[in-house]
């Protein structure tokens, strides 16, 4: 009798989350839309309003002044002496540095995110963490039981993720796994080598490709995340 | 506390011994630059911890930094080597 | 070694180090005289950091950002400092490389010239080796040939 109550409630409550769900992806969906008409319009009044060179020295400036702030702090944090001798040094080193390779660290990185990426990279650390722990546990049963019970195979899929920077880090996420490596990327096509059933059935689910996909925010996957801050926005409008 | 690491620091000398027999002897380029690129990375450890062991840890840290570089530039030149010259 | 491959992880991780490795390798050859380094192990590493990007970006983008002309160019501005502090030391009436007569420009202790010039001699000498080290490592991948060289064939023949 309270089982069949438990699995109602259950049933209720997945309903409920499908719907909230779809409301979000509607929602996401809908304002992604009204973002990317803004943004051609934009684009396109940009383009009409100013020369072409116009844009670029502006991306060019904003990159480099971000450029030269994040190598500062490397430099602080490498030198570690704080007199003015010191960091005198280190700001014509940083200049030089970002007038040399200023294209180089911010290449396709849209600014706004770039907080919120940092937010959502270290709430997702500790599940990283955790994987690395579990999977070098079973590596290490593999390596030291006497029958050597691996099967090793090449796995081969599509991905759903879409700029090259968030690809990479979903290939060295894998790497770092232990049991299964990245060989290589074609064209958004993954080809992982698993050392076991176990680690490969364990990619296959695709967590770790959705962790990825929400720390980078691409842009059509919803997840658990995400409805929550939907709803908290609902709330408020409410 | 400093014996501990010396010990720690002697079993990774004993697992670099280890990777330089597959890198001797192996079989294949492939693996002897993978047991190459394997005791550089040990050798990074061990020279962190002969920095603790020398209460020298700063000038060590960046001794292994450069230990780094050097062995991901030269893994990734050679890789790049054969995979051009068509050796695999 | 000179095409340009499609390997993206290499690219976007390379792309991502370069900066903080060249950042490193002035760290190196500022705080030479407090920690390990100097002028040529600074050299070394600005060095590695342009081999890293001709190795994973190909020939062309590598001779964009910095040509065989510029090596030449920075080679020949660093041994000019080097030489440049050395004479100066010279003319103003001491051993070449004393460095404790520069405190007569510097209105500074001879001590404290002593630091200031070698930090100079260490830049230049880090200038120079990362210059010599990158057009070796050129001259290697091009294999000798010079691309006008063979426009010019190709005109010619």
């Amino acid at each position: 009798m309270e089982v069949t109550v438990l699995i109602q409630t259950a049933d209720k409550a997945f309903e409920i989350l499908e719907k909230a769900r779809n409301e979000a992806r509607e929602l996401l969906y809908s304002s992604a839309k009204i973002a990317s008409e803004t943004k051609s319009l934009e684009a396109k009044r940009a383009e009409q309003a100013f020369l072409s060179g116009a844009q670029h020295t502006k991306l060019a400036i904003r990159n480099y002044t971000l450029t030269f702030f994040m190598l500062f702090a490397f430099w602080v944090l490498l030198s570690g002496r704080l007199d003015l001798f010191h960091l005198t040094l280190g700001v014509l080193s940083c200049l030089l540095i970002s007038y040399l390779s200023y294209d180089l660290l911010f290449a396709n990185v849209r600014i706004g995110d770039i907080r919120i990426m940092f937010k959502r990279f270290f709430a997702a650390a500790p599940w990283f963490l955790s994987q690395i722990f579990t999977a070098n546990l079973h590596v290490a049963y593999l390596a030291l039981s006497p029958k050597m019970p691996i099967d090793p195979s090449i796995l081969r899929f599509n991905t759903k993720l879409e700029s090259d920077i968030s690809w990479v880090a979903l290939a060295n996420s894998i790497t770092l796994t232990p049991g299964t490596i990245t060989i290589d990327i074609r064209d958004g096509e993954f080809f992982v080598h698993a050392i076991d059933k176990k680690v490969a059935s364990d990619l296959d689910t695709g967590e770790m490709e959705d962790k990825i996909a929400h720390v980078f925010m691409e842009a059509d996957h919803i997840y658990i995340q995400d409805i929550l801050d939907v709803s908290r926005i609902f709330g408020e409008l409410k | 506390m400093d014996n501990f690491f010396l010990w720690l620091g002697m079993g990774l000398f004993f697992l670099v011994l280890l990777c330089l027999y597959r890198g001797v002897f192996g079989p294949g380029v492939l693996n002897r630059v993978a047991a190459i690129s394997a005791i550089g990375t040990k050798t990074l450890v061990i020279l962190l911890i002969m920095g603790y062991i020398y209460q020298r840890v700063d000038m060590f840290v960046d001794i292994s930094m450069v230990y780094a570089l050097l062995n991901f530039l030269g893994t990734i030149t050679v890789a790049k080597y054969l995979e051009m010259s068509g050796e695999i | 070694m000179t095409r340009l491959t499609d390997d993206i992880i290499i690219r976007a991780v390379a792309r991502i180090m370069i900066p903080f490795i060249q950042i490193y390798a002035l760290y190196v050859i500022m705080h030479g005289h407090h920690s390990p380094g100097g002028g040529f192990q600074g050299g070394v590493i600005l060095g590695a950091s342009f081999i890293l990007y001709l190795i994973t970006h190909g020939l062309e983008e590598a001779r964009a950002r910095m040509s065989e002309l510029k090596a030449g160019i920075f080679s020949a501005s660093g041994l000019l400092i080097y030489s440049g502090i050395g004479l100066l030391c010279l003319i103003l009436g001491s051993n070449f490389l004393d460095y404790g007569r520069l405190s007569l420009i510097l209105k500074v202790i001879p001590a404290q010239a002593r630091s200031l010039g070698i930090l100079g001699v260490e830049i230049g000498v880090g200038i120079t080796v990362m210059a010599v080290m990158f057009s070796i490592f050129f001259d290697i991948s091009t294999g000798g040939i010079i691309p006008e060289d063979e426009e010019i064939k190709e005109e010619n023949g």
